[in-house]
């Protein structure tokens, strides 16, 4: 059957760019909203990484002594936290995008993936926001720019695409099973250890290196500080390719992002016209 | 061609309590994962929609109205029949869609207007005739949620009239706001009517459906019950309804 506006008289270029002025005001309302009826507004998305960085620091760094490997542990600890807090508030807005917008599903006809989309791109701004917090430490310790870091464009496009990945996925099993909001949360917890933010990656025996390096958060977070803060010191910097072996597996995380794209896409494709009536 | 064309429209909803929504629920009644109870909303509906009509559905609480008209603006989609639609159709079914109390009026007005298929020119071009509009000057800058439902319904109403379309889906609107929105509302359906636009109207109000539909469809149990002149049509339907009433009062 042909179904009602999909066959929209209306230019396909023109109707792309419309989508993508639908998809801005609703990430700039949901940014908006999240700090509406706060004094300190937006500082706050500041201040919960800056907190869980000073916790984790005193406790790991200090007490731990984890710091006394590298006089770049704090700077990479708040790369670590920062990272993963986009992650967390990406995937967990993503998670409930659908269905705290399910009266909007019901009453207007347009295209569902924006609603996701646009929340992962409200986490994607307060990232942005966090990650000139974690410039100006990169610039307390000295460490001024290089071409390389154009490298940090692709590695926080894929970031990105790896976090919208996951939501799409949580968004559209959220609908059917609210289950999904209890198994994230517990996922998220073992994530954040599973990862190497608080400890170095070197800690880990070699077929752990391998097991975290399936992440590709795990691979990303170690390139950013290879790129930014390890150009040249070989012991401190571990990434895919070195715990592999290879440098062809730095196509493993990549490879598993499209893979989940295409898998979140694909599932979403089947579920989106029963979304409505099941949100 | 006409508008609108359905044929034989079906639609079944799975009652929400037969609906597994937790793991524990699957492991509970593994062997019960077949939805048994099935609520058939629309059992095969079948009408034409000629352009420039007036075309209003009546009928009583969950007789299939909304859904219909879900399916028809592609918010939900028909389990089988076919539909086909010649003209660009207003997205909405629901006048202040994305509304959100918590954003000042201003804000609201891009969300809404975007979301009905405004473009920033369009907006801009509109914006002081559509606070004009809603008299809402003064207010413009405060949060929604000071508004009075009044207003709320005349700024999200003032939206709607700038979007351009040729099809328009209206649930139920004229059940909010005063004498006088109504009113206003009813100018606009003339001027839509003198206009060629097709409006495809669903309410409970009989007396307004009578003076501006060219034909009314009366749904009754998901099926079309009858469907032609308004006078009759209502008419009819009025008649049922105190039929009804009797019967139960008698029993």
């Amino acid at each position: 059957m042909t179904t009602p506006g999909h066959n929209l008289p209306a230019a396909p270029r023109r109707a792309l760019r419309h989508q993508l002025r639908v998809l801005h005001v609703i990430a700039g309302a949901e940014f908006k909203l999240k700090y509406s009826g706060s004094a300190l507004g937006y500082v706050w998305s500041i201040v919960k990484p800056l907190m869980l960085f000073t916790m984790l620091y005193l406790v790991f760094g200090r007490i731990f002594h984890l710091s006394s490997i590298s006089h770049y542990y704090p700077v990479s600890l708040l790369m670590g936290i920062v990272l993963m807090t986009f992650f967390n508030d990406g995937t967990v807005l993503g998670m409930n995008s659908f269905v705290v917008r399910g009266s909007l599903l019901r009453k207007l006809a347009f295209p569902r993936l924006i609603i996701p989309t646009a929340a992962t791109l409200t986490a994607a701004i307060t990232f942005g926001i966090n990650l000139l917090v974690v410039a100006i430490f990169v610039a307390a310790n000295h460490i001024g720019p290089r071409p390389s870091w154009l490298l940090l464009v692709p590695l926080l496009l894929e970031l990105y695409v790896f976090t919208f990945a996951v939501s799409l996925i949580l968004a559209t099993l959220f609908v059917r099973l609210r289950d999904i909001g209890q198994v994230w949360e517990l996922a998220l917890q073992v994530f954040f250890y599973a990862t190497p933010i608080i400890y170095p990656i070197g800690y880990l025996p070699a077929w752990g290196r391998k097991i975290v390096f399936l992440n590709p958060f795990a691979q990303v977070l170690q390139d950013i500080r290879a790129v930014v803060l390890y150009p040249d010191l070989k012991p401190n910097k571990i990434t895919v390719a070195d715990a592999f072996g290879t440098p062809a597996a730095r196509l493993i995380p990549i490879v598993i992002v499209i893979v989940l794209l295409v898998a979140a896409l694909a599932l979403f494709r089947r579920e989106e016209p029963w979304l409505a009536e099941r949100v | 061609m006409p508008a609108i064309e359905a044929v034989d429209l079906k639609k079944t909803f799975l009652l929400p309590h037969e609906y597994r929504t937790t793991v524990k629920e699957y492991f509970l009644h593994p062997l019960h994962r077949v939805e048994v109870e099935r609520n058939q909303v629309l059992g095969g509906v079948t009408f034409t929609i000629e352009n420039g009509e007036f075309f209003s559905v009546i009928g009583a609480n969950g007789s299939g109205k909304s859904t219909l008209l879900k399916i028809l603006a592609g918010i939900y989609r028909a389990d089988s029949g076919e539909l086909s639609v010649d003209g660009v159709m207003s997205p909405f079914i629901e006048l202040g869609v994305g509304f959100n109390p918590e954003l000042t009026g201003r804000d609201n007005i891009r969300i809404n207007s975007t979301l009905l298929g405004l473009s920033k020119r369009e907006l801009e071009a509109s914006f002081d005739e559509i606070v004009a509009f809603s008299e809402l000057e003064r207010y413009i800058d405060q949060k929604l949620k000071n508004f009075s439902s009044g207003m709320q319904v005349r700024l999200a109403y003032a939206i709607a009239i700038q979007v351009q379309f040729q099809i328009l889906l209206l649930d139920e609107v004229l059940a909010v706001g005063d004498q006088a929105f109504q009113e206003k509302c009813m100018e606009t359906f003339e001027r839509l009517r003198g206009e060629g636009k097709t409006i495809v109207f669903v309410s409970h109000d009989l007396q307004a459906v009578q003076q501006f539909s060219d034909r009314v469809l009366h749904l009754k149990d998901g099926l079309v019950h009858s469907l032609g002149d308004p006078a009759e049509v209502v008419g009819r339907y009025i008649a049922e309804l105190h039929a009804g009433q009797n019967v139960g009062l008698t029993r």
